[in-house]
């Protein structure tokens, strides 16, 4: 009977759960979301100040957020103008740019909601592009509401542009369908290709968050019509941006970071002519010595290359020489630690800790670290008197099929 | 009928199952809070204090391999002190079930379904688990054996596929800041190893009781271990300041890994779904204990009736917690507080039983 | 009525359906009537009870010139030659060696049974209502004037169809021949493939009308004894009318009968019924059904066929889980769908989950709604396909599919995706060999959309832990549904999810646990043979 009654009950149960399916409280059809797939952020200007929505406030109250309002500009798929299925070569814009204004990111996408029929869905968004200018103003009102909704994805992707954030949105890159789409795949590829750390939103909020490192994006500028180019690196201090790099000294910053991922090629003179070579880093060892001396945080830095030469400049000289090779691994390890002594210098002035040393000393001084430093902004003012020694071993192993 | 047919597998897998709960969602969040980088030795050292627990209730199982802590404490400290004390078991794991459903209706909630109700996400649990306890003994270890593997394979996986953003620098200093904090996390941790306390009416349906002990150990050594690997890999992950700001850093977890392949672009609301099955298995084994030791504290025959009865009061307990901090609030001064019933009280029983028989058998050798 | 053997109250009672029947078998005090001396009486006595059947023949004539007797048999239920030649023709000459004793009355029974008659089935009967039975079964009974007792003569011959492929159970590499509808040669196939002592059929007659022989068949030693005895006592309590099929058996045997699963398997070939026998499962048959249960069953025998056995164990294993996943898709593969496209569509890829919005932008209704239209037209022309004739069966099921589901789609009323994952769908419940089962899984599918519908991933998951509970709580005859998983058995999870090879799996089955539970005998270990 013990089987009877308990199938009764499931019976009962179902019929129980059945007008719940009225319910339904979470449904929401995807042709019935508006697919926000990229944000753009700045800040607004004279004219768009005047357009603050008063949804989420009322105008003259003085319960109204502080700060200047920033203009928000969206890409929304269009359902139905992205065709399944190989392309039939639509001609119609597969997007809907859109643009609004607001104190806070949130209450730029409550204006927005305002705007449009369907319900805003942030589970799609593959990027956001911060303007240079926002994100030098600080980047700290735009992660609040980014990491308490969980549509937002944390491995979506986080840049700085040159140029107004909403030229991105409405660029019209010839590559893929979805314009949008374009852009997150060239910055997720980045890091896959060499030319860029890995960065991602939670990335950035993970070291953002730690006392001893400060943030870095990349820096994107818009070439001609609808190409965009990788320009440098921008790092923050806090949640400011305080410079950026430029592109080849993207590839000294992974260097010293101990990315092992090698892309970066650079001319190197071949000592004793005038001639150049083009000498590509294939993967870099990074051996890091923290200590203190004379109270200051020291380090000791031993980066080894393994290069490659990919071209020589000129027809005349000749590279079939082990001592030729020998020379311009030299030169080339001269150059390297020239250049890495000069970006941490850079970032020394700017007292931004990209490099994340400061979690070194906090790993493996905690007695140094509990004692004198403790929070973030003591560490971004013991950054400035850091010390070290950068010492740079260049290899070159290959030079490619060609025998001279 | 033979009663006698949990294996000492079936026993280890009920406690893993039972032990892996709602409670991996916020369990780095609570290491790391106490214990900065020391998460993982404070975590470590919850295992250990759990373990002291579980394998005293164990030697008590052993010694009285007919019954369960609700009936052998009468025969130890007597019949209505036992009692007394029973009660506060029965109500400690009634008030443990009730948090464990709303702590996963928040989390679903917060998570997936954020339009509905968070009384029907919680019902809905409550009543798969108060069905399932309708069961005897023997489903009841059937069940939680076959969830076993779904149990163990999200944790793992997440931790295996977010190795790639580790950075093992965030996992130093491996000792924490300070003691007394590391101390609290401790309580804190070992808390979440209360679920083990099943193992008092599972030894009496073992066919071998004496293997008890083994399938305590590994039980609580795989769970641990899980728990250890998932704190380290969010430390790894995350680092201690970022998690500080995140409330279910294994959630945030899964939504920082990407699939190889770009199956599925996020892992959170898949490992959500599947955890389903861990916290219904954890549910599943507080409801029955409550509904089993109250059949045995009352000498009732059927427990099924009492499954029924208990649900709307249980129901009502989850819903208590005015919002999520206060429902932690709640949780961790819960956890702590039954400490002194999950550790202390079978201490105590073991060494007043221990020199019972002593005694006993003093004056027995003494007679002769 | 339902049965309920675990705590059977109700087959407690005293069984009162069983004095109303015009027939019963065996013999009540009282109601046996005995044959009286005199033939007309007799006869007389039988029209009666048969009424006037015009197939029902009787034949007056001499048994050796001498007594006045009758031949009496339903004239489609016999061969005619057989009678003329092996019954009358001995009875009306006297034989030879006959022609000089002394033929009294007294003897003659013993004298017709032993030294005339060309039959091996032939027996004195005195019981009225025995032989009413015997004449309906298609026996031929001889009245002797002044004897009081009959003799029946087994002359049962109906018709059969030959041995034929099992039309549900397919397989391509394998044994071909089927059970047909007749019980004897069902048996016959199985003692062909079990000439060994161990081999047990018990019989008994079921059904007050239909009075079907129902045979229970094991292999002794190796099936456990106390699931034959339950099997027996099972079967016994069973009263009902008539029994046409097996599948009457099944429903009043089986152990939950509101459980949507099966509880009991049942097959159409011999070679999977011998091997289920040597696991130390009983088989039942009933006359007239081509189907044999097999009981104690657990849930993974119904993805798994006599195929899996017979192929090499790669092979097998590969098919087998190709199959597991079928099975899995045609039970949450909609859900999935309805909770990934309104709940979920973050975990799509964004180009993907873009265009799948677009390929729904005209459809008005939610995808929950749409996919149970689409599931429920799905069921209605599954059914009406399997009632067709063949030749129109195609042809419909084209129209079906090809031209409904185009103009769905194109009318707006279903998206293209909707329309391929219920595809999917409906041919992984048909990848599932057993019927029974892949009906169980189906049904199953709705309860877990709307959950779906409701909940999203959520509600698919406690869907699947509700069915997976209640699996887990099924007995079939005593053995836990979903063992060889959990409880676990080591030796038996070798032949759940993939099927090691034979040589691998020296036990039977130990949920099944009879006293004989070697199946391998000490051969060399089948690696070896490279090395000789």
């Amino acid at each position: 009977m013990r089987h009877n009654k308990h199938s009764l009950v499931l019976v009962l149960v179902f019929f129980l759960l059945l007008p719940l399916l009225s319910g339904c409280w979470d449904a929401m059809e995807m042709e019935r979301r508006a697919n926000v797939l990229a944000i753009g952020i700045d800040e607004a200007d004279e004219i768009d100040q005047k357009k603050d929505g008063e949804v989420a406030h009322l105008k003259d109250s003085f319960l109204k957020p502080k700060g200047k309002l920033m203009k928000m500009t969206v890409q929304i798929a269009i359902p139905g103008r992205i065709p399944l299925g190989p392309d039939q070569g639509g001609e119609q814009k597969p997007v809907l740019v859109m643009s609004v204004v607001g104190h806070t990111l949130e209450d730029a996408l409550i204006n927005l909601q305002q705007q449009i029929a369907d319900q805003v869905f942030l589970g799609h968004l593959r990027i956001i592009v911060l303007n240079e200018k926002v994100a030098k103003r600080g980047t700290k009102r735009l992660h609040d509401v980014l990491r308490r909704n969980p549509e937002i994805r944390r491995t979506a992707a986080l840049v700085v542009s040159k140029e107004a954030a909403s030229q991105y949105m409405k660029l019209m890159p010839g590559l893929d369908r979805v314009p949008s789409l374009y852009l997150a795949d060239m910055v997720d590829n980045l890091s896959a290709l060499g030319r860029f750390p890995p960065s991602f939103i939670g990335l950035f909020w993970t070291i953002y968050s730690s006392k001893g490192q400060e943030a870095y994006l990349p820096y994107l500028t818009i070439k001609q019509k609808g190409i965009i180019e990788l320009k440098g690196l921008a790092y923050f201090k806090e949640d400011k941006m305080v410079g950026k790099t430029s592109p080849l000294e993207i590839g000294v910053f992974m260097a010293v970071k101990g990315d092992s991922e090698g892309g970066y090629g650079a001319f190197v003179q071949v000592p004793d002519t005038d001639e150049m070579v083009m000498v590509r880093v294939r993967s870099r060892k990074n051996k890091m010595k923290i200590e203190r001396k004379n109270g200051l945080p020291h380090i000791r830095l031993k980066i080894r290359y393994e290069c490659e030469i990919d071209e020589k400049a000129s027809f005349k000289m000749k590279l079939n020489d082990s001592r030729v090779l020998k020379s311009i691994e030299k030169e080339t390890a001269k150059d390297m630690k020239k250049s890495i002594e000069k970006l941490i210098a850079k970032t020394q002035a700017a007292g931004s800790d990209v490099f994340g040393f400061g979690e070194h000393f906090r790993a493996k001084l905690p007695q140094y670290w509990n004692s004198e430093i403790k929070t973030k902004e003591n560490w971004a003012r013991a950054f400035q008197q850091l010390t070290y020694d950068v010492k740079v071993d260049a290899k070159i192993h290959r030079v490619g099929m060609k025998a001279k | 009928m033979n009663t006698r047919k949990i294996t000492t597998i079936q026993a280890t897998a009920i406690l893993i199952s039972t032990i892996i709960g709602v409670g991996v969602l916020p369990l780095p969040l609570f290491a790391v809070q106490e214990g900065g980088t020391g998460a993982p030795l404070v975590t470590f050292l919850g295992l250990a204090l759990g373990a002291i627990g579980l394998v005293i209730l164990t030697q008590l199982g052993i010694r009285h391999p007919q019954k369960t802590i609700i009936t052998y404490s009468e025969d130890i400290i007597g019949k209505w002190l036992g009692r007394f004390c029973s009660l506060f078991v029965i109500l400690f794991f009634f008030i443990l079930t009730g948090l464990t459903a709303r702590e996963f209706g928040e989390v679903v909630v917060a998570g997936v379904l954020q339009e509905t109700p968070l009384e029907i996400t919680v019902i809905v649990m409550l009543l798969l688990a108060c069905i399932s306890c309708r069961n005897n003994i023997n489903v009841f270890s059937y069940i939680h054996n076959f969830y076993l593997p779904i149990i163990l394979a999200p944790v793992l996986i997440v931790v295996a596929l977010s190795l790639k953003n580790a950075n093992l620098l965030y996992l130093r200093p491996i000792i924490g800041t300070n003691l007394p904090d590391m101390f609290i996390g401790t309580l804190t941790i070992s808390a979440l190893f209360q679920g083990s306390f099943i193992m008092t009416i599972i030894i009496p349906s073992m066919k071998n009781p004496n293997q008890a002990i083994k399938a305590s150990l590994w039980g609580i050594s795989i769970s641990g271990g899980l728990y250890l690997l998932l704190v380290i890999a969010t430390v790894s992950v995350f680092g201690t300041e970022e998690m500080k700001q995140i409330l279910w850093p294994t959630l945030e977890l899964a939504r920082t890994t990407a699939v190889p392949g770009n199956v599925l672009q996020r892992l959170d609301v898949i490992f959500l779904a599947v955890w389903v099955t861990a916290v219904f298995t954890t549910l599943f084994s507080s409801y029955f204990f409550t509904i089993y030791s109250i059949k045995q504290l009352l000498h009732i025959q059927d427990h099924k009736m009492l499954s029924y009865f208990l649900f709307p009061f249980i129901f009502i307990l989850a819903m208590l917690p005015q919002n999520i901090f206060q429902m932690y609030e709640f949780i961790k001064f819960v956890g702590r507080a039954g400490l002194l019933i999950t550790i202390l009280y079978p201490g105590l029983l073991l060494m007043i039983d221990f020199l019972k028989n002593r005694r006993l058998k003093g004056s027995a050798s003494q007679q002769t | 009525m339902v049965v309920f053997f675990k705590k059977n109250n109700r087959m407690k009672k005293p069984d009162i359906g069983k004095e109303k029947g015009p027939f019963r078998e065996g013999g009540k005090p009282g109601s046996d009537a005995i044959l009286s001396a005199s033939l007309d009486k007799t006869v007389a006595e039988i029209q009666q009870i048969l009424g006037h059947s015009d197939d029902l023949v009787m034949k007056y004539f001499k048994v050796f010139g001498q007594y006045e007797a009758a031949i009496l048999y339903f004239s489609n239920l016999v061969k005619q030659d057989s009678i003329n030649h092996d019954i009358l023709k001995p009875l009306m000459y006297v034989p030879e060696h006959l022609k000089d004793r002394n033929r009294p009355l007294g003897q003659l029974a013993d004298l017709i049974i032993k030294e005339t008659l060309y039959h091996s089935q032939a027996y004195p009967e005195r019981n009225m209502e025995k032989l009413i039975d015997y004449i309906l079964c298609g026996e031929t009974l001889l009245i002797v004037d002044g004897m009081t007792e009959a003799i029946r003569i087994g002359t049962r011959n109906v018709e059969k169809r030959s041995l034929t492929q099992p039309e549900t159970e397919q397989i391509i590499l394998g044994p071909r021949e089927g059970f047909i509808e007749n019980i004897q040669t069902n048996l016959a196939l199985l003692r062909y493939r079990l000439p060994t002592p161990d081999f047990q059929v018990k019989t008994m007659k079921i059904g007050r009308l239909t009075k079907s022989t129902v045979a229970y068949c094991y292999l002794k030693d190796i099936a456990k004894e106390t699931v034959v005895q339950e099997v027996e006592k099972r079967l016994s309590q069973i009263d009902i009318d008539a029994i046409m099929d097996v599948g009457y058996l099944e429903q009043f045997i089986e152990d939950n009968p509101f459980s949507p699963f099966p509880q009991i398997q049942s097959t159409e070939r011999p070679d999977k019924t011998v091997a289920n026998l040597a696991e130390g499962r009983v088989a039942i048959f009933v006359d007239g059904s081509p189907f044999a249960l097999l009981v104690p069953v657990v849930f993974n025998q119904f993805y798994q066929t006599a195929e899996d056995y017979s192929s090499r164990f790669l092979m097998g294993s590969f098919v087998r889980m190709a199959r597991m996943l079928a099975l899995v898709f045609s039970l949450i593969f909609p859900a999935l769908y309805v909770s990934f496209i309104s709940f979920n569509p973050e975990l799509l890829p964004t180009e993907f989950a873009i265009a799948v919005a677009g390929g729904r932008a005209g459809v008005p209704y939610p995808a929950v709604v749409e996919v149970l239209m689409i599931e429920v037209a799905m069921e209605v022309l599954r059914e009406a396909t399997v009632r067709l004739p063949k030749q129109v069966g195609g042809a419909l099921s084209i129209v079906g599919v090809l031209v409904v589901g185009q103009a769905a789609v194109e009318a707006g009323l279903a998206s293209p995706i909707t329309v391929v994952a219920i595809a999917l769908t409906t041919i992984g419940s048909f990848a599932t060999p057993a019927y029974s089962a892949a009906f169980a899984l189906r049904m199953l599918r709705f309860p877990i959309m709307i959950l779906a519908g409701i909940f999203g991933l959520y509600g698919v998951v406690i869907g699947i832990i509700f069915i997976f509970n209640h699996m887990l709580s099924l007995r079939s005859f005593g053995v836990p549904y979903m063992s060889p998983v959990s409880p676990e058995n080591y030796q038996g999870m070798k032949d759940v999810i993939f099927r090691a090879p034979l040589w691998l799996m020296p036990k039977r089955p130990s949920f099944l646990h009879g006293a004989n539970r070697s199946r391998l005998g000490k051969t060399i270990k089948r690696n070896e043979f490279g090395n000789e």
